[in-house]
């Protein structure tokens, strides 16, 4: 059974449609990598997985319940997504290790002592732990970025959603970015990763799927989709800069 | 020189009095400071909420009193209550119309506050998992609360101000008792300028813990 499958969906702002029918489905411990253009609803498609955002039509299948029922737990949905923002979206009144502890002492009601073992846990294998007692203005944005990994990765969930997660970065802290998330796939954790960054994908993904005007336009593997795709927009996206180098 | 040496004999005399009503002006304003702040939450929770009735009706709330002098309120409730039958305390009614009022404006502030926080560190919030009353005490609370410190303090400085015009309804704090003491000994100007340096010390106090208090809250978590 897959961990996410997601049919037909369709979400409307004002009568017009960013999502129009969207399929989708991800195995446990598969890799998706979401591109397209700027608009075409793929942030838009994380956040009505995980109801940040109400689906108008569609369904959305997650370990073969289905989370678009107006009785679903939708709090418990989304303690089973870890959700990686663009901007590393850290709690900024809190210290690092109390980002990553209030979610395990609020909603896992964890022991303080638990909750601090379970965070320096995941800020270590974020290679981050000297940083533990600093405020997110005090830290780089790469730092940042591994702190809401280690954030979000604490909850344990069963899937990490990625938000463009290298574009607010520059490219050093990119590549630092995209080498840990390499690390999480090579641990096979199941991620969705919407991003425009074609290094980031070409590292990460088993298989990249191409939205545009709220559709999957294409779905493939890398090679297939980035190296002289047949369909010109496609090609036209990512370019010749994008070839296997 | 004999006059001032007079004047502060008479304060010495009738000091007991001035103390009695330097108490009771602080103890106003430590009231009127926490419950005008309590007050502000809720009114700043309600401003927050999806249901459009409830933001229009703390909208209303929120220009009533901020529109409306506190002196009409405070004597609408101590001299206009009584007749429909509820006599209400010198101090009952001054906690309650500065509670208001106070609470009207600092969840102005923290409005304002709000309006300056990142809309992402919410939704990572109800992206976690949080209920909407965990993300507001969890993050949009202490959020608004540390953009809101200069804001806060300077009301803060204002409800000790303010609280003289609580003498106009027989509440007997410092302001009133030096009035009494004017009165007796005709040494007006001397009377006012001593209320005036003592409030002076007293908000130059209030502004230095106001200072630290920002310094530790607000400074280290940056912009």
């Amino acid at each position: 059974m897959a961990l996410l499958e997601v049919s037909g969906l369709v979400k409307e702002f004002d009568g017009k449609p960013v999502l129009n029918g969207v399929d989708l489905s991800l195995e446990e411990g598969q890799v998706k990598v979401i591109m397209g253009p700027s608009g075409c609803g793929k942030s838009t498609l994380l956040r009505c997985i995980n109801r940040l955002v109400e689906p108008t039509s569609g369904r959305i299948l997650f370990r073969g319940e289905d989370v678009t029922r107006p009785d679903t737990d939708v709090r418990a949905l989304r303690q089973r997504i870890g959700f990686v923002f663009q901007h590393f979206a850290l709690y900024r009144h809190l210290s690092a290790l109390d980002n990553i502890k209030l979610g395990l002492r609020k909603l896992r009601r964890m022991s303080d002592a638990e909750a601090t073992d379970r965070a320096c846990h995941e800020l270590r294998r974020m290679d981050m732990e000297e940083h533990r007692d600093k405020y997110p203005a005090q830290l780089s944005g790469g730092q940042k970025q591994r702190v809401a990994i280690a954030r979000a990765l604490a909850m344990d969930p069963a899937v990490l959603f990625f938000d463009e997660p290298t574009s607010a970065l520059d490219p050093r802290m990119a590549r630092e970015v995209v080498a840990l998330i390499n690390q999480l796939f090579m641990d096979n954790v199941t991620m969705l990763c919407v991003t425009h960054d074609v290094f980031l994908a070409r590292y990460i993904s088993d298989r990249i799927l191409f939205l545009d005007h709220g559709q999957v336009r294409a779905e493939g593997d890398v090679e297939q989709l980035l190296d002289a795709h047949d369909d010109p927009q496609i090609r036209a996206f990512f370019g010749p800069g994008t070839r296997a180098r | 020189m004999s006059d001032w040496i007079g004047f502060f004999q008479d304060v010495v005399d009738y000091g007991p009095q001035i103390l009695q009503g330097l108490g009771n002006t602080l103890l106003l304003w430590v009231v009127m400071t926490i419950t005008g702040l309590l007050g502000s939450i809720l009114v700043f929770y309600l401003t927050l909420s999806q249901h459009r009735l409830v933001c229009r009706l703390t909208d209303a709330y929120i220009s009533f009193f901020i529109g409306t002098p506190l002196i009409v309120l405070l004597f609408l409730m101590y001299y206009g209550l009584p007749q429909w039958g509820l006599r209400l305390s010198p101090f009952t009614v001054a906690v309650i119309g500065f509670t208001f009022n106070v609470a009207a404006y600092n969840a102005r502030y923290l409005r304002a506050a709000y309006n300056g926080l990142d809309q992402e560190e919410l939704e990572a919030g109800r992206a976690q998992g949080f209920s909407s009353r965990q993300v507001f005490l969890l993050i949009t609370l202490p959020q608004s609360l540390r953009l809101a410190v200069p804001g806060l303090t300077n009301q803060a400085i204002l409800n000790l101000k303010d609280s003289s015009v609580a003498f106009l309804i027989q509440y007997t704090e410092f302001f009133a008792q030096v009035q009494e003491l004017a009165t007796r000994n005709f040494q007006y100007f001397k009377a006012y300028l001593m209320a005036g340096l003592v409030y002076l010390a007293l908000v130059s106090v209030i502004v230095i813990v106001a200072r630290q208090l920002e310094r530790r809250l607000v400074r280290p978590i940056g912009g």
